[in-house]
């Protein structure tokens, strides 16, 4: 079920007011109630999938206890979590990765001049946001390796956890020590809680339909024929792709979030204005914040993070920014993306200038930036702008093919649009929408947090106009990060 | 929780009025003056309504109506009389025009090109050939005097009916309480227009608005005599609808002509009007070869060129049979 569709503007209330008016009084039941949704809201593309989360509930949920029962035989806890490690990362490798694999080792052999035909490769339906649910499940194993948790003995709140519906196919990938909790303590109502909600609610509906969905035929034209394409438009292009990605996969957050929070939950943040970081460093602290988070707990900090050595530290830097790609998908040009921030992070890193945004914003104390946090900003964005030819492109010569294309046609063509419209309304529409979010840079989980109610009401009204004014419903309404 | 439920509820009634101010303000929405069905079985506008057609979510194509006293978007009164050279031009939305300025119409231009003479545009959204036929037996009175009649038939669409029936329908529907409060809330026309509320529309209707269509039903693929065989059959059903038409409303060759668009009509129907002496003016080709796109580009009506075009060939051909 789609955040974005009829379905879910009718599933939302149903669920809320069974919620709070029928269940109320029964933690338990309002678990349950969570757990038949989240099936509801995921079975919706597929009833089948439903088998692949019930499995990986269960598996964790027990290789946990087993891992706590052993928590003093190191061997034998390590043991179950290499359980769990291998079925998640199989059930993932095998949905997503199988055929990567088999047909990249059909590739290397052929360019050994050994010719093998690939007669392994499956037909196999990539179950929506398989990464994240894995990924969520395994941390709960890891913190119980790591004893930072407790198991839970109470199937039904844990079954919640795992398929709580908000965040189950585009996360935040929550940690079972934020989420897990929650879950299993009572949860009452509050004004601030659900209003933020709504509010959030409905800035993640103006992200994805607005500037997602209305730059989507733009960038997808661009994108398709890049061969008959001069470089201006070539750079228009992964620019505006830059601002889809972000709008759809963070409009989904904050949808997820906002929803959460109208059930009583927190989850965690996962995007904080990444357009406006001054560092790659700064830009992976604001962007997929919740991947990264997990990567550093579960990869980096057990290789030994940074604090083994600079040459130790730049693999691990190297490994994650790797596995990281690869986790977008099954292609070379994640893995190839991947690689190519690790090489823009390192230096960064080795300036020692990794930490050194982490808890300021850009403009933290005055109204404008300075003139040095514009050059900053806009080289970073450059430069996160130039990775996303890999990460859009559908191969890595096709990428470079583009990059080549940019190089070599270096001219100004304007561009029209491929179904006529007016390019000027999203030049705006891009100007306006970053201005505001440069206003509202200091708070992501509040963005129309404005004194007067006057103001606020305004706001939400031309929000919804802009909704309105850039709806095409013509457009594929999925979201781009649900492929992952 | 119910202090959450009433702010909830107030504040999108004030954000639906703020709205529905910035619709009104902007003109967002699109009119569509009201219609209905005359002593004659004529459906039409109903006369002297003044208004903008709006087409895209911004205004991206915005244009003024003009409902004259017959009825339709006309720049000028249907007075026929004999000391004057009257062509009338029938058709649907491409004739009625709604797509353009009522005073940049293509009668318009007929008339530049011809001075003096007075062109009648008697367009009506889903006009079809029964229709437009039924309309000159209807108003034959003020088409006796009339000196020419262009009757422009979309050969795939058009000829659907060999008998006419006035579509009371949609009349009915479009009076009914609903459709009143649709119009005279210019939020839900907007929203309408933009394809918004299609999902909810459906849903209140009655219909599955969560419905998968692709997949839902099976289409078995034709093969090419199958394909032939069913084209042949479905040209046997225009032409026979057309026949029947005609000759129970009858057809003045001596004034009338066909415009059309050959590279969308059978040559058999071709052949048939030649057969029987019908004449039809084509602008195939001159639409083939312009350089500049002749449609709109948020609808595929035509826009200022094909316009253009459109009346350059009726005016060589009003100048033609004048001669």
């Amino acid at each position: 079920m789609l955040f974005n569709s009829l379905e879910f503007l009718l599933f939302l209330p149903i669920v809320f007011v069974l919620y709070w008016f029928v269940f109320k009084k029964s933690l338990r039941l309002q678990n349950l109630l969570v757990i038949v949704a989240s099936y509801v809201f995921y079975g919706w593309w597929d009833w089948r999938f439903l088998f692949l989360i019930a499995f990986s509930t269960l598996l964790d949920f027990y290789v946990a206890q087993y891992i706590h029962t052993n928590r003093d035989d190191k061997k034998k806890a390590k043991y179950w979590l290499w359980v769990s490690i291998i079925c998640n990362v199989g059930l993932l490798g095998f949905f997503k990765y199988y055929n990567f694999f088999i047909d990249s080792f059909v590739d290397a052999f052929a360019t050994m001049g050994y010719q093998i035909k690939s007669v392994w490769t499956l037909r196999i339906i990539l179950p929506v946001g398989i990464s994240f649910y894995t990924f969520q499940t395994m941390s709960y194993s890891f913190d119980i390796y790591y004893k930072k948790l407790e198991p839970t003995r109470n199937f039904v709140a844990f079954a919640a956890f795992v398929a709580f519906f908000p965040q189950l196919v585009a996360g935040p990938i929550e940690r079972a020590s934020n989420l897990l909790g929650q879950i299993n303590s009572r949860r009452t109502f509050t004004y601030a809680q659900a209003s933020s909600g709504l509010q959030l609610i409905l800035w993640g509906f103006f992200k994805k339909m607005v500037i997602a969905d209305s730059l989507a035929p733009i960038v997808d034209d661009i994108f398709e024929n890049y061969t008959d394409y001069p470089a201006s438009t070539l750079i228009l292009g992964v620019c505006l792709f830059s601002f889809q990605v972000y709008g759809d996969f963070s409009g989904y957050t904050d949808i997820a979030i906002g929803t959460a929070k109208l059930f009583g939950i927190e989850l965690m943040s996962n995007f904080k204005f990444p357009n406006f970081s001054r560092n790659i460093a700064e830009y992976w602290q604001r962007w997929h914040i919740s991947l990264s988070t997990w990567f550093r707990h579960y990869l980096y900090i057990p290789l030994g993070g940074s604090r083994v050595g600079k040459l130790k530290s730049i693999r691990n830097i190297c490994i994650i920014f790797l596995v990281s790609g690869l986790w977008h998908g099954a292609n070379w040009t994640f893995v190839f993306w991947g690689g190519l921030h690790a090489l823009l992070y390192i230096p960064v890193f080795l300036m020692g200038r990794n930490r050194l945004y982490s808890d300021n914003v850009i403009g933290e104390r005055t109204w404008l930036p300075t003139l040095t946090e514009i050059f900053q900003v806009l080289l970073t964005f450059s430069l996160v702008t130039f990775s996303r030819i890999f990460f859009r492109s559908p191969s890595i010569s096709a990428a470079f093919d583009y990059i080549h294309r940019i190089a070599t046609d270096f001219r100004y063509e304007p561009y029209v649009h491929p179904m006529g419209y007016r390019m000027l309304d999203f030049f705006i529409l891009i100007g306006v929408f970053t201005l505001y979010e440069y206003l509202i840079r200091k708070d992501e989980r509040s963005p129309f947090k404005f004194k007067y109610r006057a103001v606020r009401l305004l706001l939400y009204a031309l929000v919804v106009l802009g909704i309105l004014l850039f709806y095409d419903d013509g457009v594929n309404r999925s979201f781009i990060y649900f492929q992952f | 929780m119910k202090k959450f439920l009433l702010k909830s509820v107030l504040y999108i009634f004030l954000i639906l009025l703020l709205l529905e101010g910035i619709v009104r303000a902007l003109h967002l929405y699109t009119e569509d003056p009201p219609r209905f069905i005359d002593e004659y079985g004529v459906e039409k506008r109903v006369p002297e309504h003044t208004g903008y057609a709006v087409t895209g979510n911004r205004n991206q194509n915005f244009s003024e109506f003009h409902i004259n006293k017959a009825g339709f978007n006309s720049h000028r009164e249907f007075e026929p009389s004999k000391d004057k050279f009257e062509v009338a031009l029938i058709g649907d939305s491409f004739i009625e025009g709604f797509h353009q300025d009522y005073t940049s119409s293509t009668a318009i231009r007929i008339e530049e090109k011809i001075p003096g003479i007075e062109v009648y545009k008697y367009g009506y959204a889903g006009y079809d050939f029964a229709n437009q036929i039924h309309l000159v037996h209807a108003y034959r009175k003020d088409f006796e005097l009339i000196d020419e009649i262009i009757l422009y038939l979309n050969y795939e669409n058009d000829l659907g009916r060999g008998q006419y029936e006035p579509n009371r329908a949609r009349i009915d529907m479009l009076s009914s309480t609903l459709f009143k409060i649709r119009d005279n809330i210019k939020l839900l026309a907007y929203g309408s227009k933009i394809g918004i509320i299609e999902p909810l529309k459906k849903l209140a209707q009655g219909g599955n608005a969560f419905a998968n269509t692709e997949g839902a039903y099976q289409t078995n693929t034709l093969s090419e005599e199958d394909e032939e065989a069913k084209k042949s059959a479905e040209d046997d059903k225009r032409i026979a609808n057309f026949k029947r038409l005609i000759d129970f409303y009858g057809l003045d060759k001596s004034k009338t002509a066909l415009l059309l668009d050959s590279r969308k009509t059978s040559p058999r129907f071709l052949d048939f009007l030649d057969e029987n002496g019908i004449r039809y003016i084509d602008f195939a080709q001159s639409f083939a070869t312009s350089k500049v796109s002749t449609n709109l580009i948020y609808d595929r009506h035509w826009n200022a060129h094909g316009r253009e075009l459109i009346s350059e060939e009726i005016a060589d051909y009003i100048k033609s049979v004048r001669k």
